[in-house]
């Protein structure tokens, strides 16, 4: 796949001579079309397109990461699938899996660069502290990779939270200075796709939208294909009817953990967050972190490090009283804090009643008064 | 012209010979129209309704067997049907705030004139044991006027936050008014200010309830029946 001579076949011409059958890209096509919620006409167009599509260069960046993205890049849906995504792409440079190495696998990078349309894959955070040495590759900082990459360049791909928003890198206290791609780039067309790591289908997909209309798919605000992101995980959970009865795992492995009950007491994130992962599933569909019995932690929203934590827990723990301290209890604090304060100024303003007397005239007595006075007015005149 | 108390209480009843009467030294006043107390009632149980199944659906504590009761789904149905019942109490009592009478206008929650500023700290005085004396007035004093201000605001941070919420799912028109609060917020802490809100409201209860019976029982002038009724039996000289 790195072999720089098959570029200019057609994708399908180079899937033919790889074996894979008309069939099976057709079935493809179709697979993609659902992944992209497009209606079922678009399968032709999709067909069409990727067979008349000449095989785009892609680069693929790694920086502050755990080649997490590479390892689920790696395990597309079943052999024929990786075939075609491998084939459709023409991956001149990724360090993980590219024979080149040293010089000769930045030359890779640099005539790529050079011809230019090329797509570029993110994955990893890029840090900016102390001028970007935290990420060095061949004596380059991310930042100045990242910045040659992406001239010239008809779209960016951000794979994985890191690429995206600055990861679990850019995480509290961020000692590099991570940041995500989009803080760097401008005037390229750049989607993310976060995820730790990201679902290799939504990145086929997305190439596919890329190569059928030239251009990414819409997003939401943060940069997300409505595609894969517009639908929270809760509200296509397989585990949502359990919600609704009320049946909750309370401990892991107790009864309801065993039937497969909801895991939203045990700290469950479905709430929270937008992926496709309960209708695309991971390893080639076979199951997913809900499905396996581990709540979500919310891994594709942004800064989920920080904001999703406690990874066990329904809420943020309130700041200043411990990781420990639930919300709920301060708020019944609040409560009996109240109750005492004023319980006591009551107590306070009675003694004070007793001591200096009544302020006020009630209006019995004023009524009593003017009453009296009237009587010793008609008496007087009497 | 100069008139005393007592000719302001004639007026105002001849004027309006439903809302106050006045007898010997003292003048019966409906303080409270109507739609106030239906207004401040409707918040109250649509605030039990809500807190009683917010907090089982942030915090689930019942956990049905093998027989589902669809107690989630009730709950969340019950709190969203609650939701705009208070929703529609707010907005009714901001439009009465500028549409009632002069004890439920808009000027009674923000002291701007220099009576309101002076009866507030009339009241803070008389509440920090600096004073014996309660601040006079017949509806609201001032500083009770502002806490209400603040709950005000309390409760559209929380109408807010929980539309915010609804759209997560509703998606639509709701989530392109408020889905800019997430970019600002995380959804986790959204819900966190939406808890929050709940138990600073039932700390204002505490509040609110011991107020009331302080001033009722200091000044003895209905103020705890003028909310089921409406009338107040004050001094000729509070009108």
């Amino acid at each position: 796949m790195l072999e720089t001579s098959t570029r200019q076949d057609s994708i399908v011409e180079s899937l033919l001579a790889r074996g894979v059958t008309r069939r099976r890209f057709l079935e493809f096509c179709a697979a993609t079309t659902a992944i992209l919620a497009l209606p079922v006409t678009y399968e032709t167009r999709i067909a069409e397109a990727l067979e008349t599509a000449d095989k785009p260069t892609l680069v693929w960046l790694e920086f502050q990461d755990c080649a997490g993205n590479s390892e689920s890049f790696l395990r597309a849906r079943d052999p024929g699938v990786a075939d075609i995504v491998l084939d459709i792409l023409s991956v001149d440079y990724h360090e993980t899996i590219m024979a080149a190495a040293g010089h000769q696998a930045e030359a890779a990078r640099e005539e790529a660069i050079a011809r230019g349309g090329h797509i570029v894959v993110v994955e990893g955070s890029v840090p900016t502290a102390a001028n970007g040495v935290y990420c060095t590759i061949g004596g380059k900082t991310a930042q100045q990779i990242l910045a040659e990459t992406v001239k010239g360049a008809a779209a960016v791909i951000n794979t994985g939270t890191c690429s995206a928003y600055g990861g679990i890198p850019a995480a509290a206290p961020n000692p590099t200075g991570a940041v995500g791609v989009p803080d760097l780039v401008s005037g390229v067309p750049v989607v993310n796709l976060p995820g730790c790591p990201m679902n290799v289908d939504n990145l086929t997909a997305t190439i596919v939208h890329f190569l059928t209309f030239g251009a990414l798919p819409a997003t939401d605000e943060v940069g997300r294909p409505l595609f894969a992101y517009g639908e929270r995980i809760h509200d296509h959970c397989e585990r949502r009817a359990h919600f609704d009865a009320g049946q909750f795992a309370l401990e892991w492995g107790d009864e309801g953990h065993r039937k497969g009950w909801c895991l939203y007491k045990m700290g469950c994130k479905g709430p929270s967050t937008f992926h496709n992962c309960p209708s695309q599933r991971w390893n080639g569909g076979t199951s997913w972190p809900i499905g396996a019995g581990h709540g979500c932690v919310g891994c594709s929203e942004p800064f989920f490090w920080d904001t999703m934590t406690p990874i066990y827990g329904r809420l943020p723990a309130p700041p200043g009283f411990g990781v420990t301290t639930s919300l709920e209890r301060i708020g019944a604090g609040i409560v009996g804090l109240t109750a005492l304060g004023f319980g006591a100024h009551g107590v306070a303003k009675a003694i004070q009643r007793k001591r200096v007397g009544d302020a006020v005239q009630t209006p019995v007595e004023i009524d009593r008064a003017a009453l009296r006075k009237g009587r010793d007015e008609e008496g007087g005149e009497r | 012209m100069t008139t005393t108390p007592r000719e302001r209480a004639e007026a105002a009843a001849r004027e309006d010979p439903l809302q106050v009467v006045a007898t010997a030294g003292c003048v019966t006043v409906r303080v409270w129209q109507l739609p106030v107390r239906v207004i401040h009632w409707t918040i109250f149980s649509s605030v039990v309704v809500l807190s009683l199944t917010g907090f089982y659906i942030g915090t689930p504590y019942l956990s049905v067997g093998s027989d589902p009761r669809f107690v989630m789904g009730w709950a969340r149905a019950a709190h969203n049907l609650a939701a705009f019942v208070f929703i529609a109490a707010i907005v009714a009592r901001i439009i009465w705030a500028f549409s009632g009478n002069k004890w439920s206008r808009w000027d009674q929650f923000i002291p701007i004139s220099k009576a309101r500023r002076e009866n507030a700290w009339a009241g803070f005085k008389y509440y920090t044991f600096l004073s014996r004396t309660p601040p006079a007035g017949a509806g609201h004093n001032a500083l009770a006027g502002s806490t209400y201000l603040v709950v005000l605001v309390m409760f559209l941070v929380q109408i807010f936050t929980g539309l915010a919420l609804l759209s997560l799912e509703s998606g639509g028109a709701l989530a392109s008014i408020s889905g800019w609060v997430f970019a600002v917020l995380p959804i986790p802490w959204i819900r966190f200010v939406h808890h929050l809100i709940m138990w600073m409201t039932w700390g204002f209860v505490i509040h609110h309830v011991y107020s009331a019976v302080l001033m009722d029982t200091e000044e003895k002038t209905g103020l705890i029946s003028s909310i089921f009724t409406g009338w107040k039996r004050l001094p000729a000289d509070r009108l």
